[in-house]
């Protein structure tokens, strides 16, 4: 288990990478979207949103509509966010859930791994 | 009712017709029924699918058949790491992609969502509706990774699964077609995944047993060994002739009179069959311009499937040799081991003159680079080479080039007459795939019986 302050300082360090990467700033182009994160083991809710081919800072709470919602473990979430966890295999094998229309899953699902190949 | 060709396409529209209550004759080319799916036991007691075996997610309509049939599935082995080669050395990887040059396979990544982004905006059922279809249509695959993707490693990835997905490389494919097909399977991620994709699980006994089943019902109505060499046909009319073999051996020609017939065969065999009056020019064009793709199934049985002590899944990725994807195609219980690669596009066309035991030679050389020695040294090896197949000419699905959608794609499904089209090119969801075969021949049966005022049947 994650607390959320580990969460947030991982969130913050994988933000970084993402929004100095020119791929995948490439890839968010005209993507602005309100996700939202849960995490299964602790109950607890995050909202972060893409805009301008940025993504913006991790919020407490569930915030808004959300136009995807990314389930996992806290410990999932810090993992994937240091880049110490293939998001591929989660997904492939159910622990990482993505719900939203399949344009944004598929957008997700590509961003992350690219976030996690190339950094 | 005549129906040419027992494979799930025929099969699916002669069992659909009959339910209607139409009298209905299947001819067969072949000595079995399934066609492009074929179980077969090995001398060494393994059971291999030499043609189509995986079925995946949203696949409802052969979902349906087997749960009818009460034909059970099992996922597809794929736990442990899977092995990459590139440029000739072996790495390991875990994942849907491979991590030795993790820039390229983030390139890989990007390029295939930009595919799947265009893919989305691509009617399967009529690609040539898109506002660019033309423009989509004139480029291959091969020309948009070119000037889509950056780095050497991700177009031989592109490729490689190009090669997997399709029996053909990418400059052989119209960029529409290829985003057509993808979205007729929701994503070209989605072919190309075993987990969650569409070589997610097996068939217990096999991927033919459904055919074999549906054809048992169907009795007497479907004749084997029975070749169609010519339609006639007039108005409300078809007369069909096979050349069917007698008890004696001989081949003798055999008419079968009806009011109308399904061809439910690849578009590459039916340019072997004489229609009367010839079909209409865009509807030739079509057949003339749907080539098969090209691959061979190779299967290696081994005692047991010793890569798993190892902590392998037995899927292999290459960008160069001749077997680009192998998999761990062992059966449930694992009471043998069995690796099966594809030989495809290109290499599989370079190594048709080599013939079954030069073929094998090359791929065990393979394995064994990729799983060890002992991968050399299997206790058989058996191999199905599509395109020497007069009744498939090669697979796993016609390959259409740029123009043909936008050009004769409205002859696909267009009746002639009493012309019916059917098969899994003519699909419009899963196209290439058993389960666009099995729905090809619902819709087929039911623009017959819609034809000839019955009620048209809802479902599958
Ligand atoms: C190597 C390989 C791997 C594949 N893997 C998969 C997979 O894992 N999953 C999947 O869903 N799909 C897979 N496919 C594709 C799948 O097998 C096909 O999409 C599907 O079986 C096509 O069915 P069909 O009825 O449209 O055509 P076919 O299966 O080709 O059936 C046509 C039938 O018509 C007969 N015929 C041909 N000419 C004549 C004639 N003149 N007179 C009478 N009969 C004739 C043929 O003998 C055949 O039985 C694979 C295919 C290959 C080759």
């Amino acid at each position: 288990m994650a607390t959320a302050d580990e969460l947030a300082e991982a969130y913050g360090d994988w933000r970084g990478r993402c929004n100095a990467n020119p791929r995948l700033a490439k890839m968010l182009r005209g993507w602005d979207r309100t996700v939202h994160l849960v995490t299964s083991d602790t109950g607890e809710g995050y909202t972060l949103s893409v805009a301008g081919s940025v993504l913006g800072e991790l919020r407490s709470g569930l915030v808004g509509a959300p136009d995807l919602v990314v389930t996992a473990t806290s410990e999932d979430f810090t993992d994937l966010f240091w880049g110490d966890l293939n998001p591929s295999e989660k997904y492939l094998n159910g622990e990482i859930v993505l719900a939203g229309s399949s344009e944004d899953v598929m957008r997700l699902d590509a961003m992350s791994m690219v976030a996690f190949l190339d950094q | 009712m005549v129906v040419v060709g027992a494979g799930y396409a025929g099969l699916s529209a002669a069992r659909n017709l009959v339910d209607a209550g139409l009298d209905v004759v299947v001819l067969e080319a072949r000595g079995r029924v399934g066609g492009r799916v074929w179980s077969e036991t090995t001398r060494a007691g393994a059971l291999v699918d030499h043609g189509g075996q995986w079925i995946g997610p949203g696949q409802h309509h052969l979902q349906g058949w087997a749960d009818d049939l009460g034909v059970t599935t099992f996922p597809t082995f794929g736990d442990g790491a899977n092995v990459e080669i590139r440029e000739g050395r072996r790495h390991l990887f875990t994942g849907l992609v491979p991590t030795s040059d993790r820039e390229g396979s983030a390139d890989a990544v990007a390029a295939l969502l930009e595919l799947d982004l265009l893919a989305h905006e691509v009617a399967p059922g009529e690609p040539w509706t898109h506002p660019d279809a033309i423009a989509l249509d004139r480029r291959t695959l091969g020309d948009w990774v070119v000037s889509e993707v950056g780095s050497a490693a991700a177009r031989a990835m592109i490729t490689t699964a190009t090669l997997g997905v399709f029996g053909a490389e990418p400059c052989e494919l119209s960029l529409l077609y290829a985003l057509a097909y993808a979205h007729g399977g929701g994503s070209m991620s989605a072919l190309l995944r075993t987990a969650g994709g569409a070589q997610e699980r097996r068939f217990h006994g096999g991927a033919q047993q459904m055919a074999v089943r549906v054809a048992e019902a169907l009795g007497d109505r479907v004749v084997l060994d029975a070749p169609v060499s010519s339609v006639r046909h007039g108005p409300g009319r078809v007369s069909v002739t096979a050349d069917r073999v007698t008890p004696d051996g001989h081949r003798r020609p055999w008419r079968v009179d009806a009011d109308r017939v399904v061809v439910a065969i690849p578009p590459a065999t039916q340019g072997r069959i004489a229609f009367d009056p010839p079909l209409p020019g865009r509807r030739d064009q079509l057949v003339q311009r749907s080539p098969m793709g090209s691959v061979t199934k190779i299967h290696a049985v081994y005692e047991r499937p010793f890569w798993r002590d190892e902590g392998l899944s037995g899927q292999v990725v290459a960008d160069t040799g001749a077997l680009r994807l192998v998999f761990d195609d062992s059966p449930d219980d694992a009471s043998h081991g069995v690796l099966m690669g594809f030989l495809a596009g290109h290499e599989d066309r370079i190594l048709d003159g080599s013939g079954t035991a030069g073929r094998a030679a090359v791929a065990l050389a393979e394995l064994a680079a990729a799983f060890g020695p002992v991968a050399g040294s299997p206790i058989e090896v058996v191999e199905q080479h599509w395109s020497a197949e007069p009744f498939t000419r090669g697979g796993p699905v016609a390959c259409l080039g740029p123009g043909v959608l936008t050009g004769c794609g409205p002859a696909l499904r267009e009746p002639v007459g009493p012309v019916h089209w059917a098969g899994t090119e003519t699909a419009t969801a899963w196209s290439g795939y058993i389960d666009g075969a099995i729905s090809s021949g619902l819709r087929a049966a039911d623009e017959v019986t819609a034809a000839l005022g019955r009620p048209v049947r809802q479902g599958a």
